[in-house]
């Protein structure tokens, strides 16, 4: 008995006595940055099965370079190209590369690099290449590269924001490539373990290597720890502060917080080959039920805002449309004069728990007027296959667009051929056809406004809300931008002023 | 005893058949597969296709476990399709991360567990008894993620005493594993509380009293050997409830063992690796059991592996 007493004494002041190793900030004082990892990175491999992942994006961007990127407001800016430009028809695309640029080890970044990543990246099926389907692309010189699309496509520089370039002679499943990676971007990485990413700055970058000694991103998956991490120190950065903790977050003197428009939308399509669901009246009605305004204000206080178009506001080719105005009692008589069954049970579908309050108010809202709901919270796999199967009769979905062009959504979710929500308008397939077709900017947010117009009119699903991202991070950093995707960049991090 | 042992992991072999088997099917059988994760929602038939074959996934379901069965034997799980890494080495690398946390909180539910139990199986129906047993009923019910955050919000956000999550040092250890440990140290002690209680009452307790032994003496040299025999089973017997525990627990703490691996294949459909856990897992219980039937026949001279009482 004294013996496991003193056992259990002794075991309880050696865990005191570790306390002091983690119980203060963990960088302060230092320039070391630690970021609170939202999503999983389970790979650095740009091309491969996880590579169009957020998590791994996340990681690749700090240590790859690509031909462009999207910034923060949502222009694009050059990478490893300094411009680009179309033939009349965008279906050949020349991007002049940035001369003087070096891998990490010293190597310089060259045309033929950017050619063989390109190959790689089509050939290992990753889920950003099917955004390129039949594409080739080819150096005509030291200095440029020419990319050549079957038909013609304006939204291609924005697509290229997840096409990473490699060294050349990177093979598939190259294990001991990605243990010790060898890329252009501001970062090196220093160590690559289940629990964290470490990266360190990349001496030979041509913007200048960052200020910070080290970024390490920790995997955090349970919201509870992330954010204790972060008010206690812990960590520096974090996001994806849901509202009901942003108040506690916003509390401490220490931290920065900020929300930022992203590129999402949520977006509830009515399954339209139903008989139930094929007219845009029904559809309309429908949307009209539901008080949108106040489950967002309840919910989403701080990090939505009723959607005024199809795609978010910060979004090319996004157009306001006409506010959905809250009215049950004309809903519920259109529904009638539309001859709706209203002992017909409709099922909606979503995945992911934190979206079961929204969801549940909506059924709520639709049961005021006697439509009938069945809520099917779903496994995300399980939903992704019902999804394409059109197993559903309402789908919610939190649809992001990390291209911030409407190419991306509307162009490639409401064509008759994509055949996502049984909605099929050839009026709309020929605006879309246009839109993708045409390289001249304003023309192109024309078109995409009337494609747009059609498909809130017609109410091919409902668009209740834009989504805020809440960022947190430490005073002691500055140079942070907020990303309205959930990728923000490290590279221009410093401690201190 | 050495035929016994060669027995039991001969015996052992058909289980991880069986549980080699049973994986293999419920993994196919759920809902959602790994070509529509992989391809995500924009993938044409084509591709679809060609993923499809290329995995071996557009075989009959025989064809598709008899090569299984051929590499499981070899030991070959196969290739992640996520990691793109051979499933058995990822599944181990995360091995002795959860071995660390098991361990760390057997111990602690077995010191605990031991200590308490012994307190109010030594006083029964004292207030001491009374106390305990209402402490270890509410550890047992309390839900183990409910637990582990307001262990986080107490001891690493109220008082700063100790880090919210991750790995690395010892003092990231302590919430995981005692997370972990409470709902098994309440078992111990339950169990040690009434087998010390029952003990207590034995005719060679009255006996070493009466030869003038103390109260400690007798608890310590006659009761605690004899009161172990039930929690040796029950500790090597849980060491399977012990690893779904961890599964939780290492998501709370974002702890980089097997379970945060498991979760994460089971969501994105990761056969491979689910296989290759699950094996593993099966072997490492099948393993705890036969050292607990070992165990149990060296503290219990009555008890003999072959059978015989």
């Amino acid at each position: 008995m004294r013996r496991s007493l003193a056992i259990v004494a002794v075991a309880a002041l050696a865990l005191s006595a570790c306390t002091t190793t983690t119980g203060g900030t963990a960088g302060s004082g230092s320039t070391e940055v630690v970021v609170a990892g939202t999503y999983p990175i389970d790979s650095i491999d740009p091309h491969g099965p996880q590579g169009g992942g957020t998590g791994p994006q996340m990681a690749e961007q700090a240590i790859f370079s690509r031909l462009l990127r999207v910034k923060p407001d949502g222009t694009l800016e050059g990478d490893l190209a300094t411009a680009w430009k179309s033939d009349p028809t965008a279906s050949e695309w020349t991007f002049t590369l940035r001369q003087g640029v070096k891998f990490s080890d010293g190597k310089p970044v060259t045309a033929k690099d950017i050619v063989d990543s390109f190959k790689r990246f089509i050939d290992l099926k990753g889920t950003n290449s099917a955004n390129f389907p039949g594409y080739t692309l080819a150096s005509t010189s030291d200095t440029e590269v020419v990319l050549k699309a079957p038909k013609p496509d304006a939204a291609i520089p924005r697509k290229l924001a997840v096409f990473f370039v490699l060294p050349s002679g990177v093979t598939a499943n190259d294990t001991a490539f990605f243990e010790r990676p060898v890329g252009s971007g501001p970062f090196r990485l220093e160590r690559f373990s289940p629990n964290e990413i470490v990266f360190v700055p990349n001496e030979h970058h041509y913007g200048g290597a960052p200020k910070v000694s080290k970024v390490t991103v920790r995997k955090m998956p349970e919201l509870a720890a992330r954010l204790t991490a972060l008010r206690t120190g812990e960590v520096d950065i974090a996001w994806g502060i849901p509202d009901d903790q942003l108040p506690a977050v916003q509390g401490e003197s220490s931290l920065t917080v900020q929300t930022v428009q992203s590129s999402a939308v949520f977006t509830m399509w009515f399954n339209s080959s139903i008989p139930a669901l094929k007219e845009a009246a029904v559809r309309r009605a429908l949307w009209q039920a539901i008080d949108f305004q106040t489950i967002i204000k309840q919910l989403y206080p701080q990090t939505g805002t009723p959607s005024e178009g199809v795609v978010s506001a910060n979004t090319l080719g996004f157009v306001k449309q006409e506010p959905v105005r809250h009215d049950p009692a004309a809903a519920k008589a259109a529904l009638t004069a539309a001859g709706f069954d209203f002992n017909q049970k409709l099922r909606l579908q979503f995945a992911n728990a934190e979206f079961r309050p929204f969801n549940q108010a909506v059924v709520s809202e639709l049961q005021k007027i006697g439509v009938q709901v069945d809520l099917l919270e779903k496994e995300q796999a399980v939903f992704t296959k019902d999804l394409l199967a059109l197993n559903w009769d309402i789908n919610f979905q939190q649809l992001s667009n990390p291209t911030l062009d409407a190419a991306n959504t509307i162009g490639r979710l409401y064509p008759c051929a994509a055949k996502r929500n049984g909605y099929c308008n050839p009026q709309l397939d020929q605006l879309l056809a246009q839109a993708g077709a045409s390289a001249d900017e304003k023309e192109r947010v024309r078109l995409y406004g009337e494609a747009a117009r059609i498909i809130w009119q017609d109410a091919v699903g409902m668009f209740p809300m834009a989504v805020k991202h809440a960022y947190a991070w430490n005073k002691r950093l500055s140079g942070f931008t907020p990303d309205p995707n959930g990728l923000p960049s490290f590279a221009g991090l410093q401690v201190g002023s | 005893m050495f035929r016994v042992i060669v027995k039991r992991l001969l015996t052992g072999v058909l289980v991880m058949w069986g549980a080699a088997s049973l994986i293999f099917l419920i993994v196919r059988v759920a809902p959602g597969d790994p070509v529509t994760i992989l391809l995500g929602t924009d993938a044409s038939a084509e591709q679809i296709a060609e993923l499809t074959a290329s995995l071996g996934l557009d075989r009959p379901l025989l064809s598709q476990y008899l090569t299984y069965l051929t590499d499981v034997a070899r030991l070959d799980f196969g290739r992640s399709y996520l990691l793109g890494q051979p499933a058995m080495p990822e599944v181990l690398e995360r091995v002795p991360a959860t071995a660390e946390l098991m361990l760390t909180s057997t111990a602690i539910a077995v010191v605990v567990g031991l200590a308490l139990g012994l307190l109010a199986g030594s006083r029964p129906g004292s207030i001491v008894d009374r106390i305990v047993s209402a402490c270890t009923i509410a550890l047992q019910s309390f839900p183990t993620f409910w637990v582990g955050i307001m262990l986080i919000l107490a001891f690493a956000l109220a008082f700063r005493m100790l880090p919210s999550a991750g790995a690395g040092t010892p003092a990231h250890l302590v919430l995981p594993s005692v997370t972990l440990a409470l709902p098994f140290t309440a078992i111990v002690a339950r169990l040690t509380r009434t087998s010390v209680a029952e003990t207590m009452g034995e005719p060679y307790i009255q006996t070493a009293r009466s030869k003038g032994l103390t109260e400690r003496q007798v608890l310590a040299g006659h009761a605690l050997r004899n009161s172990l025999i039930p929690v040796v089973t029950v500790v090597g017997l849980h060491m399977g409830g012990l690893m779904g525990g961890a599964v939780i627990v290492e998501n709370v703490f974002a702890w980089p063992g097997l379970g945060s691996l498991i979760v994460d294949a089971v969501s994105n459909r990761d056969y491979a690796v689910v296989q290759a856990a699950t094996f593993l897992i099966a072997g490492i219980v099948m393993l705890f059991n036969l050292v607990t039937d070992l165990v149990y026949s060296q503290l219990d001279p009555r008890i003999r592996l072959d059978g015989a009482v």
